[in-house]
């Protein structure tokens, strides 16, 4: 029944609802400076209508509380291009640091990196130099200097790389901690958020969450999945399970290959982080990608020019009228093994100039027809032949005899061909599987193909323990301890390209002594192959002038994206602040603004490239008939 | 004598910076300025054309950039638009849901 107490509790209402959207927007300038705060307006409710005299009465409105002006979209898009953005900055920085390796420091007095391009070439110069008069010590003391510096640089620059890539491992493990810390406070936020507002936006809360995810894209990958009752789950950007409403789930790092790995759930996910982005998508690619590539270029490079060079001073004649044995080769450099570790570990071996064969072989010490032909490798392409190859298999200990399996590994010659060598296995017995490594037919001259051929015998548990070559009088042991064999020799002579006699290890055991090749019984299968030849089509320095340009076109590249994503990430701050924040612009202005500079832009990208193909086209010369 | 133009590079790159801040203002002045160039006569002097040249392709990179910038901008101005349609969307629904509940009402009566 209406009474004059309905009538005043109705304007009291209204006041009280007045009140209380003062006090929303009061808050939303006390909070004008705070980051990360979003603005609320006010809800209103119509109030229940009152009964008066029969006659329905409206009662007001009531104020239900705020709502902040968020779009989740908007912030979603936001934190996608911050993902972007810090992983193209991470690796940027990194991609700098390194080309700042590569930078000819032309002030500096000391050598370094930057100057293994004039390295390479004085090295080369001197044996021209010393063609002149192979007799003078002098020059011959400037050949082992050169080299010296050569490989100075070269192992000095693997190292700073090395270093580079430590630092980067470090960088990637700190990130761990704050990513956990982080999904630990956005798992807590959600359930406060689940319990407070499970219908309506939780304000303040929703703020706090919004932030920690902010933070959290700069840091990794992530997609996020709104789960019921205002709640979210939070992965990374390919699946795994970081937070799922309340509960978040922890990041573990552990040592692979001497480099930290990432776990989620004691599932190794270091690739998919790699590729995901936030800061530690950008470590992880400097250090895994970036790094590694030009580590491995630097490897070819001591790779290819030491065996030549060393090949080629071995089959001359020195000074002193010696030339080079299997037991006292005469290597200017350190004789690589295989080609990863060669930029490291390259250093000048030889101390004594006269060891400098400037004469060819069987000549006396005045000719110098093998300083010509040191000379000469500054010409010649760059790359090495195969000399030892792994094959990951698995022998079914279950194959009837006579039953076969197959492995291939691709080789290189001397001259830089492949070839597929072709490993047939052939089950002779219990424990015993017969082997034969061919190459095509076509690889020789004579158009035949002769495999290298013998025995192996695995252990019961499975691990190679005897080798019989062909014609050998007697099996040899497979291990590590001297007197030992770990690889299989393999020699093909006869190319039809005119290459050397191919000659190759076929190794049983990996670096530390375990088997690659095991009988079990499950499926026979390879899995896997590694070789350490490659094929040169370019000089020395061709090829390390196109590793420095390329090196400069991925850092132009990268900064090129850089620059693009941190325009987008502002763009979208812009447009979030105008409908998130406290300020005066309405969304609808903040979307013209973006429409309006867009078009703008369009017209300028347009006109700009019309006056800079006219401009280029101006400079090119034409031919006048 | 060469004009006082500023160079092609620091156009494009001011430009990238203007669509970076949304500064449409900014980015019209330069839409101006550089119909001016494309009005300019092409110079007859060999000097001038490569030293115009050479402009074109320092500015290369910077033009890369440009370009980025701009379909990153595109890429916004779509996720703005389909928000906008998102949003004129659900008000729709709740005012055709409204305008039912209360349709549905007067029917019971």
């Amino acid at each position: 029944m209406g009474t004059i107490n309905s009538a005043l509790s109705l304007t009291k209402g209204a006041l009280d609802a007045d009140q209380k959207a003062l006090s929303v927007v009061a808050n939303n300038v006390a909070n004008a400076n705070t980051t990360g705060y979003t603005e609320e307006t006010p809800d209103w409710k119509e109030n229940q209508p009152i009964n008066v005299d029969g006659i329905q009465v409206g009662d007001g409105v009531t104020e239900t509380g705020a709502t902040s002006q968020r779009d989740r979209i908007l912030e979603e898009r936001l934190d996608q291009q911050q993902q972007l953005a810090s992983a193209s900055s991470s690796r940027l920085t990194a991609l700098n640091s390194m080309q700042a390796l590569f930078t000819p420091d032309s002030g500096s007095a000391s050598s370094t990196a930057g100057d293994i391009g004039s390295d390479i070439t004085s090295f080369f110069d001197s044996f021209s130099s010393l063609e002149s008069d192979p007799t003078d010590n002098a020059l011959r003391e400037q050949v082992l200097s050169s080299a010296s510096t050569l490989a100075g640089d070269i192992s000095g620059t693997a190292n700073s790389l090395n270093a580079q890539g430590a630092a980067l491992d470090q960088d990637a493990s700190g990130v761990v901690s704050q990513v956990n810390s982080l999904t630990g406070a956005i798992g807590q936020l959600n359930l406060e958020i689940q319990s407070i507002s499970p219908h309506s936006d939780a304000g303040t809360l929703e703020d706090q969450r919004q932030q920690d995810l902010s933070q959290l894209s700069q840091l990794i990958g992530i997609n996020q999945v709104t789960t019921e009752n205002n709640g979210l789950s939070i992965t990374t950007t390919s699946g795994q399970l970081l937070v799922s409403e309340g509960q978040n789930f922890q990041l573990t790092t552990g040592t692979v290959n001497g480099a930290t790995d990432f776990f989620l759930g004691g599932t190794d996910i270091t690739s998919q982080l790699r590729t995901g982005g936030g800061q530690l998508g950008g470590y992880l690619t400097a250090r895994d990608v970036d790094i590694p590539g030009a580590l491995g270029t630097l490897d070819q490079l001591a790779y290819g020019i030491s065996t030549a060079v060393n090949a080629q001073n071995d089959s001359g004649t020195d000074f002193d009228g010696q030339t080079g044995t299997f037991a006292n080769p005469l290597y200017i450099f350190n004789e690589p093994a295989t080609v990863a570790g060669s930029a490291t570990n390259m250093s000048v071996i030889m101390t004594d100039p006269h060891q400098i064969a400037a004469a060819g072989a069987g000549s006396g010490t005045g000719d110098n027809s093998n300083a010509v032909a040191m000379a000469n490798l500054a010409k010649e392409p760059l790359g090495g032949p195969t000399t030892s190859f792994s094959l990951t298999q698995n022998l079914d200990s279950t194959t009837p005899v006579n039953g076969t399996t197959t492995g291939n590994v691709q080789v290189y010659d001397t001259l830089g061909k492949t070839y597929v060598a072709t490993v047939t296995y052939t089950q002779q017995g219990a424990n015993i599987w017969g082997y034969s490594v061919a190459l095509p037919a076509s690889a020789f001259a004579s158009g035949v193909s002769t495999p290298v051929t013998g025995t192996m015998t695995f252990s019961a548990a499975g691990n190679p323990i005897q080798i019989r070559p062909t014609g050998a009088a007697n099996p040899e042991t497979v291990g590590t301890a001297t007197g030992d064999v770990s690889s299989i020799p393999l020699s093909f002579a006869g190319l039809a390209d005119g290459a050397a006699t191919l000659n190759m290890g076929w190794n049983l055991l990996a670096a530390n002594g375990t088997s690659i090749i095991n009988q079990t019984v499950a499926a026979s299968a390879q899995t896997g192959q590694s070789q350490n030849g490659f094929a040169g089509d370019q000089t020395p320095i061709d090829y390390y002038s196109n590793f420095v340009s390329t090196l400069g076109a991925t850092v132009s590249e990268v900064q090129t994206e850089n620059t693009a994503q941190n325009a987008s990430v502002t763009q979208l701050q812009t447009q979030n602040n105008a409908l998130s924040s406290v300020n005066l612009n309405d969304e609808a202005a903040a979307m013209s603004k973006l429409e309006s500079s867009y078009q703008a832009a369009s017209q300028v990208f347009t006109l700009l490239n019309t006056v800079m193909t006219s401009a280029l086209n101006l400079g090119v010369e034409t031919a006048v008939s | 004598m060469r004009p006082a133009n500023p160079e092609l590079k620091e156009l494009v790159v001011e430009a990238s910076g203007a669509l970076a801040r949304l500064d449409a203002t900014r980015l019209e002045e330069l839409a101006l300025s550089c119909q001016a160039l494309t009005r300019a006569r092409s110079p007859e002097d060999a000097g001038e054309r490569e030293h115009l040249a050479r402009q074109a392709r320092e500015a290369e990179a910077d033009m890369a950039v440009f370009a980025r910038v701009l379909e990153a901008t595109r890429s916004n101005l779509n996720v703005m638009k389909r928000l906008r349609e998102l949003r004129a969307g659900r008000l729709e629904y709740t005012e055709r849901q409204a305008r039912g509940s209360a349709e549905g009402g007067h029917g019971d009566h």
